[in-house]
């Protein structure tokens, strides 16, 4: 096959839409949209004592509502056509469509997030079914904001889920790091396909 | 965000949309980013429209994306022709769009002409 289709999903505001404008080659199909103020910014503790002033460590002004897209070259004449869907749950229909047909799925979940062991348990939920037969990993972004859970609390996480999938942790903002996530993926996918 | 007496008007914007045009079924009002504002059907609980709202969001940016892409300049509206019934959406302005609908296939002209005057004057609304 000549194209690798990929689908980057996961939590509101976890790098999605950022990741793949980080490694398109092409200009990249945005449909990001200035946020309603009904989301506000969350205000999360960091660090173990409650004296530990919180800080904003999301503070949100655009999502997305239909997709992103954009491309990769890859080797041999290969191409990688990048997906992203909406993170929130009132898209939940376009996850489903955009999953059609892909060889690949990367789950973002935001470090930085009030819950982020939840995310990753509802988005292996959601597309349970599709990682138990393709090609799945988990990138968790903005662990320098902060750093735990650690990347090993995920393993144990999907382990006691019985599932096996890389965890990377992943700067969305970052070429290298994105690129270096996706090559693993595209791995996985060729290890298949030969 | 919307004021209460914005979105009280907006509501009363649709009732008169529907009370206007008979072929119309259901219209709602949602912003940009998928939440539903106002929305107004005829017969009680038969479509779930804050659904259809947020789909309409999709639908919409999906419309501006495309034109954006083509420079057709602002995407008016999209049609959306059915088996059973036409769907339009339009912007009301930036942050706001208008989803109406009719299961009568030969209404196109009506929808789209009433739903844009809706469009129009609910723009008004919620400029002031
Ligand atoms: N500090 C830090 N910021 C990051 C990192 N990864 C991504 N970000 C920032 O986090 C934000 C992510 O926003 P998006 O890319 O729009 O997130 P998304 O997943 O597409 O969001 P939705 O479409 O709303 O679900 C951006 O402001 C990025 O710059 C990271 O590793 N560290
Ligand atoms: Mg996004």
């Amino acid at each position: 096959m000549n194209e690798h289709k990929v689908v980057f999903t996961g939590s509101l505001g976890a790098g999605k839409t950022t990741a793949i404008a980080s490694i398109s080659e092409i200009p990249v199909i945005n449909t990001d949209i200035q946020t309603s103020d009904f989301t506000k910014p969350v205000m999360r503790q960091i660090g173990a004592h409650s004296s530990t002033p919180s800080i904003e460590v999301a503070n949100r002004s655009m999502t997305t509502v239909a997709m992103d897209y954009g491309e990769v070259n890859l080797e041999l004449g290969k191409k990688l056509r990048l997906y992203g869907t909406p993170g929130q749950q009132r898209f939940d229909y376009m996850w489903k469509v955009l999953i059609h047909g892909a060889q690949g799925l990367v789950i973002f979940v935001d470090n930085a997030g009030t819950d982020p062991i939840g995310d990753l348990a509802r988005y292996t939920d959601i597309f349970r079914e599709y990682i138990l037969t393709t090609h799945t990993v988990v990138a968790v972004t903005r662990m320098d904001l902060v750093p735990r859970p650690s990347i090993q609390v995920y393993h144990n996480y999907l382990h006691q889920l019985g599932i096996q999938l890389p965890v990377f942790s992943v700067d969305a903002r970052s070429s290298e790091s994105v690129a270096n996530m996706v090559g693993h993926l595209v791995e996985m996918i060729n290890g298949e396909s030969c | 965000m919307l004021s209460e007496t914005a979105t009280e008007q907006l509501k009363q914007q649709l009732e008169s949309l529907l009370d206007r045009c008979q072929p119309i079924c259901a219209a709602v009002v949602v912003t940009v980013d998928g939440y539903t504002c106002a929305m107004k059907q005829r017969t009680t609980d038969q479509y779930s429209l804050e659904r259809v709202a947020t789909m309409g969001s999709t639908l919409m940016s999906l419309g501006d994306t495309m034109t954006a892409e083509l420079k057709m300049g602002s995407c008016e509206n999209i049609i959306s022709e059915n088996q059973h019934g036409i769907i339009a959406f339009m912007h009301i302005n930036h942050n706001l769009v208008l989803v109406s609908l009719t299961t009568e296939t030969n209404s196109l002209g009506m929808l789209l002409s009433h739903s844009r005057k809706c469009a129009e004057n609910m723009a008004k609304t919620v400029a002031v």
